[in-house]
């Protein structure tokens, strides 16, 4: 047998696996241990491709340049978007064309359109890129995230449950392993919830798969692949490291955001109305 | 003849004595596995309704109950034929959405008449004045419609109905289940309405006073094979623990200890006290048994679709107009 293609084949996959030489610390059955809590550094839920800094996240024209819409204009820089690489493999999402009118459509009426802003659960991936921390706690039997905000939870299951069998807005995820990376696959979403704060948006046939791999002691490298024939042209794929919180803030304080909005939702139906 | 008597009982002895012998499995760094779903619905209730005498009941005591139990919930489908006149009531949930438990509370193989075991009276020991804040909050949820913060937390959305995620974590009509996923730091458990997670951290120490979640600040150590949660810094408006199952008031000093003993593949032994001297004559205690649960735990969304705080407040403001 002539081992020479086998060795060729093992050498040019190397390199993925080296990237690695990372020796990440493992549960008691042999998988990386992914268990802390973790957060990104970037500023993917403002908007999900690479812009340039505005004064606020909805604009109007102006005299000269635009301005930040009625709304905005009373938090200044407070309510600014700063500039941003982006995390879009390629830059750009792949709308299709009526599909990009919708988003244009959706990041006009941000303020009223976006569940975030309602404190509506944030669904898949952007439960990962909210400026928000998220724990996971997991071990051979059980996976778990629990996220800041909205106290959104995903209970992941180990092995494939079949098909969602109804919609929710945090999907039916599980789990396998490829090597040492951690890979989720996420259905059975409906399409209320968006991408980011710029109104990228999908319908209720999204499918995500997530890629996690811890690359260093504070780092985990994050991928996630969105499929959805409705919306999207092709699959597209996001990518960001996420950091561990260590010493004093390795500890997540939930984000209980539903009492917060209350006089937004309600508040036009107090007996006494607040001006 | 005795010999074969004596066969069988010797075929029988095994199985007694393993059951005896349960060994709570382990995690790998040796704390008890608590990990699973639970359940901790029940017919019985946190009080002890009128009429029952002691915490413990007959066998025939706990037959009448659950017969009535199961009673009720068939005469919920028990609807009359055809559309109903304008303003009449439309009842609740279909009993398909229901999970108030069909067999009275078992503790040690003891059916009881109710969660609270101390006092011996099996309700809530309050002083006067913490008798008037608990009536005060219950006129508040029945009578007040003018402002969201009035209504209760469970039609808020803010947390579940009455106490389910507690702590103590109480059973409720509907969803009562838990999940437990373990780390050597952290336990989360998943109360299934509304999607809550308690974080009970097993090192650390308490939160500034500021800092006031739902759910409250749990912290964690292990006794022997018992978990044990003390929970403290709760939230200035989880207060009143209202729901059709149980009503009683805590305040934001109270301080609630948990004690979670696996007792065996499929019983968790959960302890519970509350104490608080502004509103208590004495720290209370409860005890019940969560039962393994088949999983998986769906999503609860409440606020996401809360259609029903905004009706509330909606017709009470139809109501002052007509």
């Amino acid at each position: 047998m002539n081992l020479i293609p086998l060795i060729v084949i093992l050498s040019m996959t190397i390199p993925a696996f080296a990237l690695a030489d990372y020796e990440p610390p493992r549960t008691a059955d042999g998988k990386p241990d992914f268990t802390g809590v973790w957060q990104v550094l970037n500023t993917a839920n403002d908007s999900l491709e690479a812009h340039t800094g505005r004064a606020a996240q909805v604009m109007r024209e102006g005299p000269v340049v635009p301005v930040p819409s009625k709304e905005l204009v009373a938090l200044g820089a407070v309510g600014a978007v700063p500039p941003s690489l982006g995390v879009v493999e390629g830059d750009e999402i792949p709308y299709k064309p009526e599909a990009l009118a919708k988003r244009e459509e959706n990041r006009k009426n941000w303020i009223t359109a976006d569940p975030e802003v309602h404190c509506y659960l944030p669904g898949i991936p952007r439960a990962t890129y909210m400026p928000h921390p998220f724990q996971i706690a997991h071990n051979k039997d059980a996976l778990m995230f629990s996220y800041s905000y909205a106290g959104a939870v995903r209970n992941v299951a180990l092995s494939d449950p079949g098909p969602a069998p109804i919609d929710s807005w945090m999907g039916l995820s599980w789990a396998h392993w490829e090597g040492d990376t951690l890979v989720i696959e996420t259905n059975g979403m409906h399409d209320q919830t968006w991408l980011d704060r710029s109104g990228n948006y999908h319908s209720d046939k999204l499918k995500v798969i997530e890629r996690y791999t811890r690359t260093s002691e504070h780092t985990i490298d994050y991928s996630a692949t969105l499929e959805d024939g409705d919306v999207f042209t092709r699959p597209w794929t996001i990518t960001m490291p996420l950091y561990k919180r260590v010493g004093a803030d390795a500890q997540m304080l939930r984000f209980s955001c539903v009492e917060y909005v209350e006089e937004m939702m309600y508040g036009h139906l107090r007996k006494e109305r607040l001006d | 003849m005795r010999r074969l008597l004596l066969i069988s009982l010797a075929l029988i002895a095994p199985s007694t004595a393993m059951a005896a012998q349960w060994e709570v499995s382990r995690m790998p760094w040796g704390d008890p596995d608590m990990q699973g779903i639970w359940t901790s619905a029940t017919i019985t209730t946190l009080d002890r309704p009128d009429g029952l005498e002691g915490l413990v009941l007959t066998e025939e005591q706990a037959r009448v109950l659950e017969q009535n139990g199961e009673d009720v919930l068939e005469s919920i489908d028990d609807i009359p034929e055809g559309d109903l006149e304008a303003g009449e009531n439309v009842g609740g949930y279909n009993a398909a959405w229901l999970e108030p438990g069909t067999r009275v509370l078992r503790v040690n193989g003891e059916p009881r008449s109710s969660i609270i075991v101390d006092p011996e009276n099996g309700h809530v020991p309050y002083t006067l004045w913490g008798r008037g804040r608990f009536y005060w909050h219950v006129y508040t949820f029945i009578a007040r419609h003018d402002n969201p913060e009035e209504r209760p937390l469970g039609e808020r959305c803010t947390v579940g109905f009455g106490s389910t995620g507690g702590p103590p974590m109480l059973p409720v009509l509907y969803n009562n289940n838990y999940q437990f996923v373990q780390t050597e730091d952290v336990i989360l458990i998943l109360v299934e309405m509304n999607h809550d997670v308690r974080t009970v951290r097993m090192v650390g120490k308490p939160l500034p006073k500021a800092v006031r979640p739902w759910l409250g600040d749990s912290l964690g150590h292990w006794e022997g094979d018992t978990l044990v949660v003390r929970t403290t810094g709760f939230h200035l408006q989880q207060n009143l623990r209202a729901a059709i199952k149980h009503q009683f008031y805590m305040t934001e000093d109270s301080v609630v200890e948990e004690r979670f003993t696996r007792t065996s593949k499929g019983e968790l032994l959960y302890q519970f006290s509350v104490t608080d001297e502004s509103i208590y004559t004495q720290t209370w205690r409860g005890e019940m048994t969560l039962r393994s649960s088949e999983g998986p735990i769906y999503e609860y969304a409440c606020h996401e679709g809360n259609y029903a705080l905004k009706n509330i407040l909606a017709g009470a403001r139809q109501e002052e107009k007509e």
